[in-house]
């Protein structure tokens, strides 16, 4: 088949002209704008490094620090909590595979905005595990830490991006050949060596993948900490948005965010890089 | 094969995770029929009321119809350049393929909140007003690598000889896209329509930098819930809930029903 040069433009261009404009353009813009200034509530173009310096500042590199922390710990809770179930779904099940996984799909599709109000429900003073706890009679205050802490955004943020997880895990420990599995029984690898010689580092690159799926929706997370978050548990999602809202500091909210792109596309470059399964494959 | 002792501990944690990841879902629901105005477990009685509050509610009638002119907008531009972009590649992509794959997935990796500041910042700096149409360009941005990714996983089983055969009968590019590719990208293009305009009613962070005076549905949800819980949030995250639900499964029939179809 020999396309004209217009079909082959229109197929290819349309689509990635709307992204150079509303997105590759855009990310350019904020950059620029992190090296500018504002001076009587307006955006002055000259040149400067103060926004980059304000950042070393402890302040912010402590809601940087949080914010890294928070993340890791809803990833590696995510990878705990995903990976039997991605395991389950891949190599145990045949009846039930589709529906199952239909179920882990489903509350990918649901808000996350509700879904991170739901556990407002759920953990608040007045909420089902407080009132729970209290009918019992296991406690007699509630517990204030529950809601408004890293803890409230943690559990929060790990039922939201999990299912992220689960799906590119899926997908890799499906692919195993049994009959590599049925080497490694016949040479004698007991259950425990044959997971951890053969089946874990052959799903490296589903971990890789899974884990930024959760890591870097958490580390731009804004809604979920704004709304579950303690004063003292700000997460730099909120910072930045700030900069956009009243304080109107675009330059320095620009260079925020892109301090936090160079942090998510060094992680990103790191595990995707030693995210490559060794040996086997 | 040996016996596994360890299927049934696995089964049980999957349970326990699938509840997990439930749970919090059916608990909003339960709340939106709570008779009792303060949202304190357990419920007392119940009401119909919140939802009969929240039909009568004009402000909220004003964001459900910009949300869904702002999400049916998204899906008439992102099915079409996405399933346009999946052809492209498929066919022409040739050893580019994977770059302009990855270049189009990119909006993926990067956080909502960044794409909207970075609009933001965009539209200040050409002094753009700030409207619904804003809106829409940047839930198209966040839309489109699902379309793409959609349709590009249908492709890998489509037979080129299709489109080959088409050529030799004397049918144009054009044509043997609307007769041949089209046909058979079908259940992915309902799936892809679905998940964007899914995503686009429900996008709350984007829309919050890109908005000005119009708002969408989410953006209320979220201006009423940082003044504290009301009663009539249950009954619109549940209507949320149960349509979202809704879409999934339509969408995961489509693309099931396609499959079984194809394998045959």
């Amino acid at each position: 088949m020999r396309p004209s040069v217009g079909t082959v433009l229109s197929f290819l261009a349309a689509p990635k002209l709307w992204l150079v404009v509303f997105f590759v353009l855009p990310m350019m813009t904020m950059v620029l704008y992190s090296f500018w200034r504002v001076a009587d509530y307006q955006i002055v173009a000259d040149f400067t490094l103060r926004n980059y310096e304000k950042i070393g500042g402890s302040l912010y590199v402590g809601v940087f620090l949080r914010t890294i922390r928070i993340s890791i710990y809803v990833t590696v809770l995510s990878l705990l909590i995903g990976y039997p179930v991605a395991y389950f779904l891949a190599r145990k099940v045949r009846r039930f595979k589709l529906t199952l996984l239909l179920l882990v799909i489903l509350p990918l599709w649901t808000s996350y905005l509700v879904r991170t109000y739901a556990w407002m429900l759920i953990l608040g003073t007045q909420g089902v595990i407080n009132q729970s706890l209290m009918a019992v009679g296991l406690i007699e205050e509630p517990i204030s830490w529950l809601l408004y802490s890293d803890f409230a955004v943690t559990i929060a943020l790990v039922h939201i991006y999990m299912p992220y997880l689960i799906l590119p895990l899926y997908a890799v420990l499906e692919k195993i050949n049994p009959s590599i599995l049925e080497a490694a029984w016949d040479l004698g690898g007991g259950r425990i060596r044959t997971f951890l010689s053969v089946i874990l580092p052959l799903s490296l690159p589903g971990i890789a993948t899974g884990c930024l799926f959760v890591f870097i929706p958490s580390m731009g997370a804004f809604v979920t900490p704004e709304l579950l978050g303690g004063t003292r548990s700000i997460m730099i999602g909120s910072i930045i948005a700030q900069q956009f809202g009243v304080a109107y500091e675009y330059p320095f909210g620009s260079a925020l965010a892109l301090v936090l792109m160079g942090i998510i596309f060094a992680t990103a470059a790191f595990s995707l890089r030693y995210g490559k399964p060794k040996g086997l494959a | 094969m040996r016996r596994d002792p360890v299927k049934p501990f696995l089964a049980a944690w999957t349970v326990l995770v699938l509840l997990f990841l439930f749970a919090p879902l059916f608990v909003v629901a339960l709340f939106s029929f709570n008779e009792s105005s303060i949202s304190r477990f357990p419920i007392r009685g119940f009401t119909l009321a919140w939802y009969q509050k929240l039909f009568a509610n004009t402000a909220l009638h004003e964001a459900l119809w910009n949300s869904l002119i702002v999400a049916i907008a998204t899906v008439a531009i992102s099915t079409a350049l996405g399933i346009g972009a999946a052809v492209g590649i498929h066919r022409y992509g040739g050893r580019y393929g994977g770059a302009l794959r990855s270049f189009s997935l990119t909006p993926m990796m990067v956080p909502r909140l960044i794409i909207g500041i970075a609009l933001l910042t965009f539209y200040n700096l050409f002094q753009t007003n700030l409207s619904l149409l804003t809106v829409i360009a940047g839930h198209v941005v966040m839309t489109l690598p699902y379309v793409i990714l959609i349709a590009s996983a249908r492709l890998v089983g489509f037979d080129k000889s299709m489109e080959e055969a088409a050529w030799d009968l004397g049918a144009g590019t054009f044509t043997i896209f609307r007769e041949v590719t089209l046909p058979f990208l079908k259940p992915a293009v309902v799936a892809a329509a679905l998940m964007s305009f899914t995503l686009s009613f429900d996008e709350v962070v984007v829309t919050f930098f890109t908005t000005g005076n119009d708002n969408t549905l989410p953006m209320m949800i979220w201006s009423m819930l940082r003044f504290g819980i009301t009663p009539e949030v249950n009954s619109i995250a549940t209507l949320t809930i149960v349509a979202s639900g809704a879409f999934a499964l339509v969408a995961e029939m489509s693309l099931r029903r396609a499959q079984v179809g194809s394998t045959r």
